[in-house]
């Protein structure tokens, strides 16, 4: 499903990125381990068709994703990947509803109100769907971020620091709800942390090493 | 979720950014629509009046205030000219026909004009109700002096000495009779009052002779009888050579062109329609500007925004539309509002005018050339988010997205 050959990411000069082969088949659930600085937010935007690598190569269900148009590499990206940020980022002038919406037609796929319900009532966001962001509890603005990661069904799932900031109650629950909906959907997620407390959780570990 | 319907949801977000620049933006447009409007429908007016005459023959005196006072009922007249020497004129072998035109009095500033049925026909009249004078103190009313006084058929009313309203003594022993109403003509003659010249005359306490004789049907009089002015038609064009240098020369009357008058009035007035347009270039930059800043100035608080809308797969290039289609969307709203207001305010300013009887405007016509201004205003929008968007389109998402 992702494969990554000889991949590197030099930064100013300096190689803040290296990873020799790494593969992640579908339905696959990874961890990716590191201390701040050693790229795991670079990689995941590698992975993601918003950076491009210095060297090496990323293919993406058997595309190369960097030997792509740009324009088609958006477009593949809203398709087949979702990512959820460590700031949600939610577009504060849109409404809970709105912004999953924005998600799909960006993606180029028709407005599925009946999808986008049932996603918001999964997620129990059902009540909140005409909602602002800025009035949402941070519990509530991270399910609406993992939802809009969702709505187009992606084949890849990404997440950054979904559990920094939280106590280990929620960062449990946080954890259990990206699992559970990347089963769901079966997409192949990836997470990116360095919060020890999610080690357990997963089975494989993708470890950066600090950057020298 | 359109494209549009994210541009609304952007700009409502930010209403205070939007609505200023929306609003400098129909100023410009309303100004620039006003002006057209204004302009065009003055030059309208003016040249339909001066339509068909050739020459304009009164008192020696500025010859602009002589068509404003002849033509337009604008002015007082310059003053009286010899009905002898007016005779004179009218029967040259150069004039197919000269109309003649006796002011002195007004009913509630509606100006009493003494002329013949040629005067109606010149100016394009048609009877819409009664019919044209046949004797002396029988009065015919444009449409406007009608509708506003709220006379007709039958009515009886008595002019006051001189021109301006409510001006002068009462002339209460001869009261005029109206037995014509005319149709509206949009030029002066909805503003008069039409009679015989002799009606004039003889409130005037002046003696009709008995004879039927001379111009255009006027009762030759004493030798002291006198006309206001008189409205030439060439019967050659060879008289435009001819006759203005005779008149102004062997008559102590002076004679002036309309079209030539009428230029200058139209480069009098057009100085003050280029200050004002002068301003509503001034008000067009400065909207422009306030749009760039609007539009540039609140990226770096979208930034996320936008690089969240690349990271659910859009484009570059629907980035750089986006911000085109914020500022297009100003552009368009500011530009309908601008042609509402525009319209409004000549409406406005059109009824103060006529309440003053002295320039009436409808404000009610359409220009196509109002589209200039608010297609310009569309088009500077659009060249106003075109920084933005360029800076959108160059937005690098994984730095910002990296930013904690």
């Amino acid at each position: 499903m992702l494969e990554i050959t000889t991949l590197t990411h030099a930064y100013a000069g300096r190689t803040v990125l290296a990873l020799d082969a790494w593969q992640v088949a579908a339905g696959e659930h990874w961890l990716l381990l590191g201390p701040s600085g050693s790229g795991k937010s670079t990689l995941l935007h590698i992975v993601a068709g918003l950076l491009r690598p210095s060297g090496g190569s990323v293919r993406l269900a058997g595309t190369d994703l960097y030997a792509l148009p740009a324009g088609e590499r958006d477009r593949r990206r809203g398709r087949s990947v979702g990512i959820v940020f460590q700031r949600l980022h939610l577009l504060e002038a849109l409404s809970v509803l709105q912004n999953l919406a924005l998600a799909q037609s960006l993606a180029g796929q028709p407005v599925d109100r009946r999808h986008l319900a049932d996603l918001l009532s999964r997620l129990g966001l059902s009540e909140r769907a005409a909602a602002k962001p800025a009035a949402l509890s941070r519990g509530e603005a991270q399910r609406v971020a993992l939802a809009r990661a969702l709505v187009n069904r992606p084949q890849l799932l990404l997440a950054d620091e979904p559990t920094s900031s939280l106590d280990d109650d929620n960062a449990d629950r946080a954890l259990d709800l990206l699992t559970g909906e990347a089963k769901a959907v079966g997409a192949a997620l990836i997470v990116a942390t360095h919060d020890a407390r999610a080690a357990a959780r997963f089975v494989r570990h993708l470890t950066l090493p600090k950057a020298t | 979720m359109s494209a549009l319907a994210l541009a609304w949801a952007f700009l409502r977000h930010r209403p205070i950014e939007a609505l200023v620049t929306l609003c400098l933006a129909a100023l410009a447009v309303g100004t620039m629509v006003v002006l057209l409007l204004l302009d065009a429908e003055l030059k309208g007016r003016l040249t339909r009046d001066l339509k068909g005459i050739d020459l304009v023959v009164g008192a020696k005196g500025s010859p602009l205030q002589l068509i404003l006072s002849a033509v337009f009922h604008l002015d007082v007249p310059t003053g009286n000219i010899d009905r002898a020497q007016a005779e004179a004129v009218a029967n040259h072998r150069l004039v197919a026909r000269a109309v003649p035109l006796a002011l002195g009095d007004s009913l509630a500033g509606f100006r009493i004009v003494g002329t013949t049925a040629d005067y109606v026909a010149l100016q394009g009249g048609r009877l819409a109700a009664g019919r044209l004078w046949q004797d002396e103190l029988q009065a015919v009313l444009g449409a406007s002096v009608a509708r506003r006084l709220g006379l007709g058929l039958g009515d009886r009313f008595v002019g006051s000495h001189g021109l301006g309203a409510g001006g002068g003594h009462g002339h209460d022993e001869h009261p005029f009779e109206v037995v014509g109403v005319l149709a509206a003509t949009g030029g002066s003659l909805d503003r008069v009052i039409l009679t015989a010249v002799e009606s004039v005359w003889r409130v005037h306490e002046r003696k009709p002779g008995p004879a039927r004789t001379g111009i255009g049907g006027i009762q030759p009089a004493e030798a002291r009888d006198e006309l206001t002015a008189l409205l030439v038609v060439y019967r050659s064009p060879m008289a435009a050579a001819v006759l203005p240098r005779w008149i102004n020369s062997e008559t102590s009357m002076q004679a002036a062109s309309p079209a030539t008058e009428a230029a200058r009035l139209f480069a009098l007035v057009g100085f003050a329609l280029d200050a004002f347009r002068g301003f509503a270039y001034l008000l067009f930059t400065t909207s422009a500007l306030g749009l760039f800043a609007a539009l540039y100035g609140a990226l770096r608080q979208r930034q996320y925004d936008l690089a969240i809308m690349r990271a659910v797969g859009a484009s570059r290039w629907r980035l750089f539309g986006q911000l085109l289609l914020e500022g297009g969307l100003i552009g368009l709203a500011g530009a309908g509002l601008g042609l509402l207001v525009g319209h409004l305010a000549a409406w406005g300013l059109a009824t103060w005018l006529a309440a003053s009887q002295q320039v009436p405007l409808s404000g009610l016509g359409w220009q196509w050339q109002e589209l200039l201004p608010a297609g310009g205003a569309m088009l500077l929008a659009v060249l106003a988010a075109l920084p933005a968007a360029w800076r959108a389109y160059r937005l690098d998402v994984a730095a910002v997205l990296a930013r904690t």
